[in-house]
């Protein structure tokens, strides 16, 4: 079960925000400290994620993806396996949204995904790694140690 | 990505790790820059019918429950529950004690520079619920801000304080105006 599942109307434009935002932490502060605020993120914003993968339970990260790329109308693809979740999304809907006001992806646009994820796998059994393969073209993998 | 439904609650740990370094009100403007995109041209041409427009917009997108309106030279706002706040307070990383101060930190400086007086207030911090009124007209603003206090508000923000920046910027507004309807009688 989902600790945050909103259903009602969507406001894309804050892909613009978090993608200005981006910008200003790295520009500002560094690269590591904006690092640091993501990987908190994925931590403590998803704690409930986070407390169950460390049980190894990653039943909530698995609704979790499925629910918001769906809700954004990403184009993707999840495999779940024992001990492996692949998540190919073949075209991001913040890139194309930012695409779409006209902003250009920040340069930092993917540590959202790798560093949040890596937040939520913290010093659990769960790992992840995010290979970009192109501009909203990412394969998003975790893996559960054996 | 960070799902738009949860970047308020990452900007709630932006807001966190900024408090640390005195970096908020430098980070405001920087915001308030990025939303011109989207206001900037709206307000400076059509002025509180622009805002209701922009944020009439807003209202249904973040689900807002908010009372607005245009009264007499007056444009007033009565979020009764802000859905920001709501969603940040229910956050298993817990809010930010200032989060609430990013609204007007954007909002003030995109004011002045459109030659509008601003006034949010409220009661509390933790408290999803607040009033805003804009004006072009001081005396409107001044007017409320002292009956806000009257009335035992606690915070109170307003660029009242920033009177001859908003009057130089209302005058170039109108002096656009003036030269748009020239150009395009209608």
């Amino acid at each position: 079960m989902l600790r945050y599942q909103e259903d009602n109307e969507l406001h894309l434009d804050f892909h613009g925000t978090t993608n200005t935002t981006l910008n200003y932490i790295a520009d500002n502060y560094g690269v590591d400290a904006l690092k640091g605020i993501l990987r908190k993120t994925g931590r403590e914003v998803y704690k409930s994620i986070h407390e169950k993968l460390l049980k190894g339970d990653a039943s909530e990260l698995l609704e979790h993806l499925n629910w918001f790329y769906f809700r954004e109308k990403g184009k993707y693809q999840l495999t779940v396996e024992e001990n492996r979740i692949v998540l190919e999304v073949f075209e991001c809907p913040a890139i194309r949204h930012l695409r779409k006001l006209g902003l250009e992806p920040s340069a930092h646009v993917c540590l959202q995904t790798s560093e949040v994820n890596a937040g939520m796998c913290e010093n659990s059994p769960w790992h992840s790694e995010v290979r970009v393969i192109g501009e909203g073209h990412c394969i998003q993998t975790f893996m559960k140690d054996a | 990505m960070i799902p738009s439904d949860h970047f308020v609650r990452f900007y709630n740990e932006v807001f966190k790790f900024l408090d640390e370094k005195n970096g908020l009100e430098k980070y405001y403007l920087e915001i308030s820059r990025h939303q011109e995109m989207h206001c900037y041209d709206c307000f400076m041409k059509k002025g509180l019918q622009g805002m209701e427009e922009y944020w009439g917009h807003i209202r249904v997108e973040e689900n807002c429950i908010l009372d607005s309106g245009i009264e007499g030279r007056v444009r007033y706002t009565h979020m009764k529950r802000c859905p920001s706040l709501t969603k940040v307070l229910d956050n298993d990383a817990g809010a930010c004690e200032k989060y609430c101060i990013h609204c007007p930190g954007w909002v003030i400086p995109l004011m002045t520079k459109c030659g509008f007086y601003y006034i949010k207030y409220q009661h509390a911090m933790d408290v999803p619920e607040c009033f805003g009124a804009c004006s072009e007209y001081r005396e409107e603003i001044e007017k409320i801000r002292d009956e806000a206090k009257r009335q035992g508000f606690k915070y109170i923000f307003s660029n009242l304080d920033e009177f001859e920046t908003v009057e130089k910027n209302r005058a170039c507004r109108i002096s656009l105006q003036q030269k748009e309807e020239k150009n395009d009688p209608k």
